[in-house]
């Protein structure tokens, strides 16, 4: 076994850069998995860090559903059901400080106000603070900053700050007590929180009611006996009982998209790595074909021989494994930092290293190694000292044999995916985008080797008139090792497939996020208010009657309870779609159904909803308001209406909203400008609704925002996804590498009958063109189908897949370009072939 | 007429370990339009590198090359090889076929290499005539690997011969053949130069072989060592020459 693994180390020594190559490509391939583990992890831990810093030590949160909020009936019967202990209520309202008079003309940035019961809330909640005092027990006007809002206002304990209250209250000053520590998981966008008395709270927003309440339970009381006794008692409005752990499964959840994504990267990686395994050994085995049958001779059994290439492998596996943890944890924490300051959905906030992680990522690296080594090694082992000497080319059979060694190899690296896909435990439907992505792919991987000659043929065309020698001998080059090219040429569209699979999804999802700006909102631009304004207010007659405004049409979101499930909802004036010719209906007449919601009692449905509600048209949408059921007639369905916070939103007239559904007024105002006076219009309104605390925004700009975070999540994606192809182009190196090594004869004799050194480079980087472009064509088509499966399977219904013309461009450029890159050495090596020694080469 | 090949005092050097070993050393000759020349030797003698600089595969250490009125020695890279593609053909001991081309891909080689177009009417032709001249018409659609080893010789000699160069190089090309073999290879060369006008420079280290040439080089230690005058024969008889390197002592 010693002498086995020292012969082992010397092969390897003995070509150091096809050693450092299959190493770094190893280590690539781990480290994207490695990366994958250790950011589900820190997902993971910042999903329950962020349940735990909301809700402390809550059991249980009872959450308005409503814009109303509990009522006071409600917080009574929490307070008298049993197994509650503490009821600790919050009311969270957003609200602008009045603005500093010297300051500029814009709105300042708003802040999240959060009203609590001191002695309540310190029984579940912990605010450290930073400096000053926590709030006292009997009220009055202080309040607690957040250390964000401190440090941008420059607030100290003792300073004042006003705020602007609701219409009836208006603005009110407050003096700070305390500064609150920083600490993750502020409720507010930009960290900029206040605490305040509840009754202050309710004061200043002129209600009565509260948004929620913590409730700690007594010592043995279960969360379901407790939900139980809920049901019974809470009558007065729709609630939602949520427990951390549920939380926590919301957030974790949220985030599955983003998991899914980097598995299929890290798979693909892998793959990538153990083809780079499988060609250097196949070189190996190749080059020392003579020696393995003189051993043999000698006596080495044919398991000998195989341990032998097992245990090359093995050196590289273990070296690369090593450098790719270090690489996953790199990757990871380059990720951590990109992500963290920004927030959203991927509410990374610290490295988290799991050692349970490290050790997958390790075993499934070294596992992939072995299983790529293993088709090399048996066909070592079968070597007979005979055809050692009289090496021939079996192309069926080899071809066959690597086949069967893609299979398996592809099985176990997509056992490892699978495995990090998110939603792949909860069963089939986690299961299909998974499985129909990797069969996909492993289709293109077996398909390869009967599309590389046909269209090498056919792109290699396209260079005959300009390089006729080197293109007719890189046809006979290319189908040399018509497997190892294929394999080459897979491993390469993988990796393209999975860049365009990736800007399909990214444009997909982006067309998503912003049609319905263009396809719903009847204006020119927005304007957003941080509170409910109620369509009667007097400040919304002065925007209407600026010159060239045509119209301001009211948009307010909320939630409506409908069978036990929450769903967003959307007051709008149907007379304005109507007249602006926005919304496009599936199913129902437009110039009756926007009417009728102006006139109460509809319903109109995006079509996702109607299919998960299983309700037609004509069908009676049954939501719960308070004490009641309102029963609302579905008069259209939708392809897509306006997003709310987890889905498309049912549309309803402001009467039914206001009235029956418990709506308090408009969040957004969408603006339409009389044709030719915009910028005039927009320049007179833009100040006074600032002044009466509402942002302007044109309609692109809005989309540019959205866009630009998709795209900020796809760029990391894609960043992950290029390291796929970096492996590839290692294996386009030494593919390419091999066939001039197998050739130095042949081109020893080319040389000698005339083909020049500079010839000789070109062919060796015509036959990386001629691969490249065929994996980039290949790898484009393959990523359109992947992106459209992953984009139909996420996105639902409504949603036109859009291939991103982009990502598809530059999938075939860039193909041709890594290709060609990875050419350049073993085209130096090609044009330096000495004529004299080759000739002689044996 | 000036000589189409000319070595001026030409000196091969290579380093080998601690030192330099001379392969070739001081070697001036003159080979005549039209003749046959043959560089015999014992193994290490230096005749094949003596070959391969006469024909531009190589650069002398000090000395020149003039190959049809060309310095080749002096000429950059890529200058060499065109002066080698249109001046020159190669046979070599172990055949060296493309083996994914076919018998008819592989002679056509030197037009490929050049851009030219094989399937071109005079080119077409020509490929056609010289597998015909090497009795190997019928099998232009094989591969190497469905050839005997005289035939994958005959299409490495039908390549060399196909663009008519002025020069053809062998360097042992029947050494890795049967004597009947071998014999057909020697014919053929002779038929080349006697027939069509070609020089040919044949290296062997077997005297009958050599005994095909007009004159023969004999080689030691990387000097010229004689020169064997045998005159222009149909008959190919080794006996003159056997008798001659035998007063040499070779």
């Amino acid at each position: 076994m010693r002498a086995l693994d020292a012969l082992a180390r010397r092969t390897l020594v003995a070509r150091p850069l096809r050693t450092i190559l299959t190493i770094v490509g190893i280590a690539l391939g781990v480290g994207v998995l490695v990366a994958a583990l250790v950011l589900n992890a820190g997902l993971d831990a910042a999903a329950e860090r962020s349940v735990r810093d909301q809700l402390g030590r809550t059991d249980l949160r009872v959450a308005a559903f409503e814009e109303r909020g509990l009522s006071r009936a409600s917080l009574a019967a929490l307070a008298t059901t049993p197994g509650v202990a503490v009821v600790a209520p919050e009311l969270e309202r957003r609200t602008y400080p009045v603005p500093d008079p010297l300051a500029g003309s814009g709105l300042p940035v708003p802040v999240t106000v959060i009203g609590v019961d001191p002695a309540a809330d310190a029984a579940l909640h912990d605010r450290p603070l930073a400096s000053g005092s926590p709030l006292p027990a009997g009220g009055g006007d202080v309040i607690l900053v957040s250390d964000a809002l401190a440090r941008a206002d420059g607030l100290a304990v003792g300073a004042t700050i006003t705020l602007n209250g609701s219409v009836e209250s208006g603005p009110r000053a407050f003096r700070v007590s305390g500064i609150l520590a920083a600490v993750p998981g502020d409720p507010d966008p930009a960290g900029r929180s206040i605490v305040v008395p509840l009754q202050v709270a309710q004061t200043l927003f002129s209600t009565d009611a509260v948004s929620r309440a913590d409730l700690g339970l007594t010592p043995g009381s279960g969360v379901a006996a407790v939900t139980a006794a809920l049901e019974s008692r809470l009558s007065a409005e729709p609630y939602t009982l949520t427990t951390p752990g549920e939380l926590i499964a919301d957030l974790r959840a949220s985030t599955a998209d983003f998991r899914a994504m980097i598995a299929l990267v890290a798979a693909v990686s892998l793959f990538g790595g153990a083809f780079l395994i499988f060609n250097t050994l196949a070189m190996t085995v190749a080059e020392r074909a003579r020696d393995v049958g003189l051993l043999r001779a000698a006596g080495m059994t044919r398991r000998q021989v195989t341990l032998l290439v097992l245990i090359s492998a093995g050196h590289l596996g273990i070296a690369g494994v090593a450098l790719g943890l270090a690489t996953g944890v790199g990757l990871a924490a380059a990720v951590t930092a990109y992500v963290s300051p920004g927030g959203g959905v991927l509410a990374l906030r610290e490295l988290v290293i799991p050692p349970a992680g490290l050790l997958l990522g390790a075993l499934l690296g070294f596992g992939v190694t072995i299983a790529a080594a293993l088709e090399p090694a048996l066909r070592a082992g079968r070597i007979s000292p005979v055809a050692a000497l009289t090496a021939r080319l079996e192309q069926t059979a080899v071809l066959r044999a690597r086949l069967r060694w893609l299979t398996v190899v592809f099985a176990v690296v997509g056992v490892a995916g699978i495995a990090l896909w998110p939603g792949a435990a909860d069963g089939s439907a986690g299961l299909l985008r998974p499985l129909a992505v990797y069969g996909l792919l492993l289709g293109v991987a077996l398909v390869g080797p009967f599309l590389v000659g046909p269209l090498g043929v056919l792109v290699g065309a396209i260079a005959r008139p300009f390089l006729p020698a080197e293109e007719r001998l890189t046809r006979s080059a290319l189908v040399r090792d018509r497997s190892r090219t294929a394999l080459t040429v897979g491993a390469l569209a993988m990796a393209l497939a999975v860049l365009v699979a990736l800007g399909g999804v990214a444009a997909t999802t982006r067309q998503a996020a912003t049609a319905w700006l263009t396809e719903v909102v009847p204006g020119d631009a927005l304007l957003t208010s941080v509170r409910p304004v109620a369509l009667d207010e007097p400040q919304l007659a002065d925007l209407a009657a600026v010159p060239g405004v045509a119209r301001l049409s009211p948009i307010g979101r909320f939630a409506v309870a409908v069978g036990g499930q929450r769903l967003d909802a959307a007051a709008v004036v149907g007379a304005d779609l109507l007249s602006d010719g926005r919304l496009v209906l599936t199913a129902g007449d437009r110039a009756a159904a926007l009417p009728a919601l102006d006139a109460g009692g509809a319903v109109i449905l995006p079509a996702a909803v109607a299919d998960r509600l299983g309700l037609p048209l004509g069908g009676l949408l049954q939501v719960l308001a308070g004490p009641e059921i309102v029963a609302l007639r579905v008069v259209g369905i939708a392809a897509r209406t306006i997003p709310g916070s987890s889905g498309e939103a049912v549309l309803v007239g402001w009467p039914d909203a206001t009235q029956r559904l418990g709506a308090l007024g408009a969040d957004v105002f969408a603006v339409r400008y009389v044709p030719g006076q915009a910028a005039a219009a927009a320049a007179a309104l833009e100040p006074l609704a600032r002044a009466n605390a509402l942002e302007p925004a044109s309609l692109q700009a809005v989309a540019g925002t959205i866009g630009a975070s998709v795209d900020r999540l796809f760029a990391l994606l894609t960043a992950l996804a290029v390291v796929a192809l970096i492996v590839a182009g290692l294996g386009i190196v030494n593919t390419l590498t091999m066939n001039v090594l197998e050739r130095v004869r042949e081109l020893g004799i080319l040389r000698a009958a005339g083909l020049t050194r500079r010839q000789a480079r070109r062919l060796v980087m015509l036959e990386a063109a001629v691969l490249g472009a065929v994996g980039a064509i290949i790898g484009v088509g393959a990523g359109i189908v992947a992106g459209a499966i992953l984009a139909a399977l996420g996105a639902g219904p409504g949603v036109t897949y859009d291939p991103g013309l982009g990502s598809i461009a530059l999938a075939l450029v860039g193909g041709v370009a890594l290709a060609v890159v990875a050419s350049v050495w073993p085209a130096s090596l090609a044009s330096r072939i000495e004529i004299v020694r080759a000739v002689q080469y044996e | 007429m000036p000589p189409i090949l000319e070595a001026r005092d030409v000196t091969k050097r290579y380093r080998l370990g601690a030192g330099d070993v001379e392969a070739v050393r001081g070697v001036s000759l003159a080979v005549e339009p039209g003749e046959f020349v043959a560089f015999m030797g014992p193994s290490g003698s230096g005749k094949s590198t003596l070959l391969h600089l006469l024909g531009g595969l190589d650069r002398p250490t000090s000395g020149d090359v003039v190959l049809d009125g060309a310095l080749v020695s002096r000429l950059s890279d890529d200058a060499a090889t065109k002066l080698r593609r249109e001046k020159t053909g190669f046979v070599f001991q172990f055949f060296n076929l493309v083996p994914l081309l076919s018998v008819w891909e592989n002679v056509a080689l030197p037009f490929t290499i050049a851009g030219e177009d094989a399937r071109r009417a005079e080119h077409a032709a020509a490929i056609r005539a010289v597998l015909a001249s090497v009795d190997l018409a019928g099998k232009e659609r094989n591969r190497p690997d469905q050839l005997s080893a005289g035939e994958q010789q005959r299409v490495a000699l039908a390549r060399a011969l196909v663009r008519r160069p002025a020069l053809l190089l062998a360097d042992e090309p029947t050494g890795n053949l049967d004597f009947a073999t071998g014999t057909e290879i020697l014919d053929r060369l002779w038929r080349s130069c006697h027939e069509g006008g070609q020089t040919v420079v044949l290296v062997t280290h077997d005297a009958k072989a050599a005994a095909y040439a007009d004159r023969v080089y004999v080689l030691r230690d990387g000097s010229l060592r004689d020169e064997i005058r045998l005159g222009r024969r149909e008959d190919h008889g080794a006996a003159p020459l056997i008798a001659r390197l035998a007063d040499l002592g070779l």
